[in-house]
């Protein structure tokens, strides 16, 4: 192989960078609307499963969502929507961190604003197989029927604990940890304690806006 | 035409290369995202051995990694980007596995092996059976992770539920990471029984 001059490997290296830059600027903003549909349309078939709806992905859960889910004001996220069963549930989105990256769920909560109806969690980054479980079935179906307040009335909302921890805890008001995913779990625990806040949030924006 | 072929049998890229196995391990739980991420690496194996080829006599060996490096990413970002839009579903499934496709030593060693040194036409062909020796192992270990760790082949039950009913049960240590490592040992210890290049 020859040899080049600085100036040569310079001038190859940025002109290649453009030209591979323009290339993939150009594909994204081609491929952006599709992946926009699809990103909705999987986070519409998480808060249908969460609302007691049957699996279904794509066009068909998109679909189905804007019909039974209205979008509410409030600080995060937020909706009023037909659950399966018929009832209305209000829909809360809360954040928080996991292990390694920010971790995410939609809370559907039913009329009486304490009872969980069903719950999605979505992750970036966790462990998979250990704190990349919440996304499973397993652990998202020990939320239904809990409560986000305590006998006494008291705002608790639902601790992920391991067994045996903290008993004091009510059943209503727990679930347990996933084994081996502990900060992940605590990630879960911490970020389930915003609800009783901003479902109150939510009502008060509610309210002004009547 | 028969020198190509060695990457499909004698020259596997896992199997006897050793390489790419962080991968391998880690997509072969289920048929289908191994088939994507086959499908997925040898697009990116064959195209970029062509255009580093095509580009061999203008690229400056002191910064060649570099070079390499840019070209790959940049196919690997593509592809990311088209498994998003089109097969959602499986994108997620193979999360950070597809942009680790960047790593994957196969790809850079045939840039540096071959596509460096040889014109573009069989370059391509070298990074297109490279790809797929690739893509044949994981489709073979996928196959079997699968089929006795879930009783399903690509999503579908096979394992008729009569079985279940008997008595049999799916081998829940299939569907774990180490399972693929002792599947892949085999694949090797076959291959080299029949080569018998151990004495």
């Amino acid at each position: 192989m020859k040899s080049f001059s600085n100036t040569y490997i310079f001038i190859y290296v940025s002109i290649l960078v453009v030209v591979m830059v323009v290339l993939l600027s150009g594909l994204t903003l081609g491929l952006k609307s599709r992946q926009e549909m699809n990103f909705a349309a999987d986070k519409a078939s998480q808060i249908l499963r969460a609302a007691g709806y049957d699996e279904m992905s794509g066009k068909d859960a998109a679909d189905l969502f804007a019909k039974v889910a209205v979008r509410g004001e409030g600080e995060k996220e937020c909706y009023t929507m037909q659950c399966a069963d018929g009832t209305t549930g209000s829909v809360v989105r809360v954040d928080g961190k996991g292990l390694w990256g920010p971790i995410w769920g939609y809370v559907v909560i039913a009329q009486d604003g304490e009872t969980i109806k069903g719950v999605t969690f979505s992750h970036k980054s966790e462990t998979p197989g250990l704190g990349a479980n919440i996304t499973e079935e397993k652990f998202q179906s020990q939320f239904v029927g809990k409560s986000l307040y305590d006998a006494a009335g008291r705002p608790t909302s639902v601790r992920v604990l391991k067994p045996g921890r903290e008993p004091q805890v009510a059943a209503a008001n727990r679930v347990d940890a996933i084994t081996g995913a502990t900060l992940t779990s605590n990630g879960v625990d911490a970020m389930l304690q915003q609800l009783p806040a901003l479902l109150d949030s939510n009502r008060q924006t509610q309210l002004i806006a009547r | 035409m028969k020198k190509y072929l060695g990457p499909l049998s004698k020259e596997n890229p896992i199997l006897v290369q050793v390489l790419g196995v962080c991968s391998a391990l880690a997509v072969t739980a289920q048929l289908k995202p191994a088939v994507v991420m086959a499908l997925s690496v040898t697009v990116v194996c064959a195209l970029s051995n062509l255009i580093i080829s095509l580009l061999r006599n203008t690229i400056p060996s002191r910064v060649r990694i570099m070079v390499q490096l840019l070209v790959v990413s940049s196919l690997v970002i593509a592809v990311d980007q088209f498994l998003q839009a089109y097969v959602f579903e499986i994108s997620r499934m193979l999360s950070v596995f597809v942009g680790l496709i960047i790593t994957n030593c196969i790809i850079m060693g045939r840039l540096e092996a071959f596509a460096l040194s040889h014109p573009p036409v069989p370059s391509f062909i070298d990074g297109l059976m490279n790809g797929l020796g690739y893509g044949l192992v994981l489709v073979v270990v996928g196959t079997i992770r699968e089929l006795l760790g879930s009783g399903t082949l690509w999503g579908c039950q096979v394992v008729p539920q009569a079985f279940y009913e008997a008595g049999y049960m799916n081998n829940g240590l299939m569907i774990l990471p180490p399972m693929a490592l002792i599947i892949v040992g085999v694949l090797i210890w076959i291959l080299n029984a029949k080569q018998n290049k151990v004495k």
